[in-house]
């Protein structure tokens, strides 16, 4: 491979006493490519990806980042160098409203140092429109906006800064069909940009629809890593449940390269 | 856009018609409650509406909107203070004994409120790096503070701390006194107290804080989702150690208040003062579960509970009685707040 990729993750390991979450992984992101991460539920996946976000300390293993070795302390670590994470429980604080949420811990200030509200509330209105042009209340505490809303603002926090990878933990399960297409447009769009992103989900259609691979993890390890022409929603299915490929799998393969 | 997105929107929109004026409401009940208090209280009694009777009012409740200044502060990151009556008993001590010890009154009263933010920092530091609950590790200084300030005095309160001593408790601005001919003083406006308007200078510093600064954002972030804020970067154990260290350090003030008034250091001071100021809090809106509340609600609050009981003196009800009557507000303050929540 002649690009260096935007992330290299090398021999991750995180240990939770004697459980191995996340045993001996590696994993690379190249600019504008799509992986998909997949696994059950405690499969090491969402670890992985906390790891990556700065949200956990791996107990071994390098992270690269345009070639050069990085350690996250802190969320804050890993922002600095344009990770941005979606997470699925979306981390919003639910008393403060879409603005204050978009700029939580990133906060715009005047020259005297205050906060600066009313530019992040033009800010906000800005790529929330971009999003969703219906978005409207802007001024509410986030508890009572829906669930569509409440994840554009998530994605929202995750696009506006200077974002080059992108982790989204599950970004369409709370929302309906058109809000689904909404992200997968907007999927496409970053990929266009040159952004990488890892895309955690269990729908397996959204995955092949908009990922250039993927990786399926099992009980902390990493079990295969394909092209998505390589492999069918069964042969990731049995990845996920088997930890391996079909014994059909090597022939099959064959047989269509033929 | 489809019909769901509509749907939501709309049920967006109808539900901001009642929810964000929770928060309000309450504090606009508690408004409410003020002013009845003050009409009662006025019609039970003539000279509850004066201008000597509102000026002590303001002079008893300072100590109380101090103490519930700090407090707002720590139950808005969703934690609580339990040691700041302590606190304040502590830190009215130490200025009290550097006064003894020949210091002048100002940096002595500056150790003072030093010391209560040092125990503030302690609160704080266990609450992050041990992971101690608050309530637990606040309980612990409660009994640190209060045995220190006893150990060091012997008990026993620490009096002749002269005239400089009680000037910030006893002091007023725009006094206007004259003198009669038979010689007597007599005073036509006894002035604003000083610790009123301390109370006023820090509740508009703490509102600027919290409305103005990141890291009163911050403060609300912490409080309304803990692990939300520390993904977004919110330093969330240093955004607690500052709430827990401006408790202690306005409990050292209020001390310092305190004792000026009584011109004596009274290790024994204090006493139950933390259960007054999270009463002033949460009538005041505040929320115990975090991420709401208001300087502004809180000094209604504190207002509430100094008219009650200056009302209920004058009145001529017995401190018994105003006992049982201040439980039951602070009960009713709690139930609504559980009754909003649930909401």
């Amino acid at each position: 491979m002649t690009q260096t990729p935007l992330v290299e993750m090398i021999d991750i390991e995180k240990h939770f006493g004697g459980v191995r979450a996340v045993d001996h992984v590696s994993l690379s992101l190249n600019p504008g490519e799509v992986v998909g991460v997949l696994g059950h539920n405690g499969a090491g996946k969402s670890c992985l990806m906390r790891i990556l976000a700065g949200a956990m300390v791996p107990s071994a293993g390098e992270i690269r980042v345009n070639g050069k070795p990085v350690h996250f302390a802190d969320p804050n670590g890993a922002r600095d160098v344009g990770i941005e994470t979606i997470y699925q429980t979306l981390a919003l604080a639910d008393h403060l409203d879409a603005p204050k949420n978009l700029f939580l811990g990133r906060e715009l200030k005047t020259r005297f140092g205050n906060l600066d509200d009313a530019r992040m509330l033009r800010e906000a209105q800005k790529v929330l429109a971009r999003l969703n042009p219906n978005f409207k209340n802007l001024r509410d505490p986030v508890s009572q906006l829906s669930g569509g809303q409440r994840q554009v603002i998530a994605i929202a926090r995750a696009i506006y800064f200077d974002t080059k990878i992108l982790i989204m933990d599950e970004p369409t399960a709370a929302l309906g069909p058109s809000e689904t297409a909404m992200v997968a447009d907007l999927i496409r769009q970053l990929q266009a940009e040159g952004i990488g992103i890892f895309l955690v989900s269990h729908d397996m259609h959204d995955v092949f629809e908009l990922c250039d691979r993927v990786v399926v993890m099992n009980k902390g390890h990493l079990v295969g890593q394909h092209a998505i022409g390589e492999v069918n929603k069964d042969d990731v299915l049995s990845l996920i449940v088997k930890g391996e490929l079909p014994a059909d799998w090597c022939a099959r393969n064959l047989a269509e390269a033929h | 856009m489809s019909n769901v997105m509509k749907t939501a929107a709309r049920g967006g929109l109808q539900l901001d018609r009642f929810m964000p004026e929770a928060a309000k409401l309450h504090r606009l009940s508690a408004l409410l409650t003020l002013v009845i208090l003050i009409i009662g209280f006025s019609l039970a009694s003539q000279s509850f509406f004066s201008v000597n009777n509102t000026l002590t009012v303001l002079l008893q409740t300072s100590v109380i909107g101090l103490l519930g200044i700090g407090m707002t502060m720590v139950i808005i990151t969703g934690g609580i203070d339990l040691s700041v009556g302590s606190v304040l008993a502590l830190s009215g001590v130490v200025t009290g004994m550097c006064v003894k010890a020949g210091l002048p009154v100002i940096p002595a009263m500056g150790l003072g409120v030093v010391a209560g933010a040092a125990c503030g920092a302690v609160n704080g530091l266990v609450i992050t790096r041990m992971r101690i609950p608050p309530f637990v590790a606040t309980l612990g200084m409660m009994l640190i503070a209060r045995g220190l300030a006893l150990q060091l005095t012997g008990a026993a309160p620490i009096s002749q701390l002269g005239a400089a001593f009680g000037r910030l408790g006893n002091g007023a601005l725009f006094r206007v006194v004259e003198m009669q001919p038979n010689g007597f003083p007599k005073v036509i406006f006894p002035g604003i107290p000083y610790p009123a308007i301390l109370l006023l200078v820090v509740a508009l510093g703490a509102a600027y804080i919290l409305r103005c600064r990141q890291i009163g954002r911050h403060i609300y972030a912490t409080g309304s989702n803990e692990e939300a804020a520390r993904l977004s970067g919110v330093r969330v154990d240093m955004t607690k150690l500052y709430a827990y260290v401006m408790s202690g350090a306005l409990a050292g003030v209020a001390g310092n208040v305190l004792m000026s008034r009584l011109v004596t250091a009274q290790p024994s001071e204090g006493v139950m003062y933390e259960l007054d100021a999270i009463a002033a809090a949460v009538i005041g809106g505040a929320s115990l579960s975090g991420g709401v509340g208001a300087v502004s609600g809180t000094m209604i609050g504190a207002f509430i509970i100094g008219i009650l009981r200056n009302g209920l003196n004058m009145a001529g009800v017995s401190a018994f009685i105003q006992q049982i009557i201040i439980g039951v507000v602070v009960i009713g303050a709690v139930w609504i707040d559980q009754v909003r929540n649930r909401n």
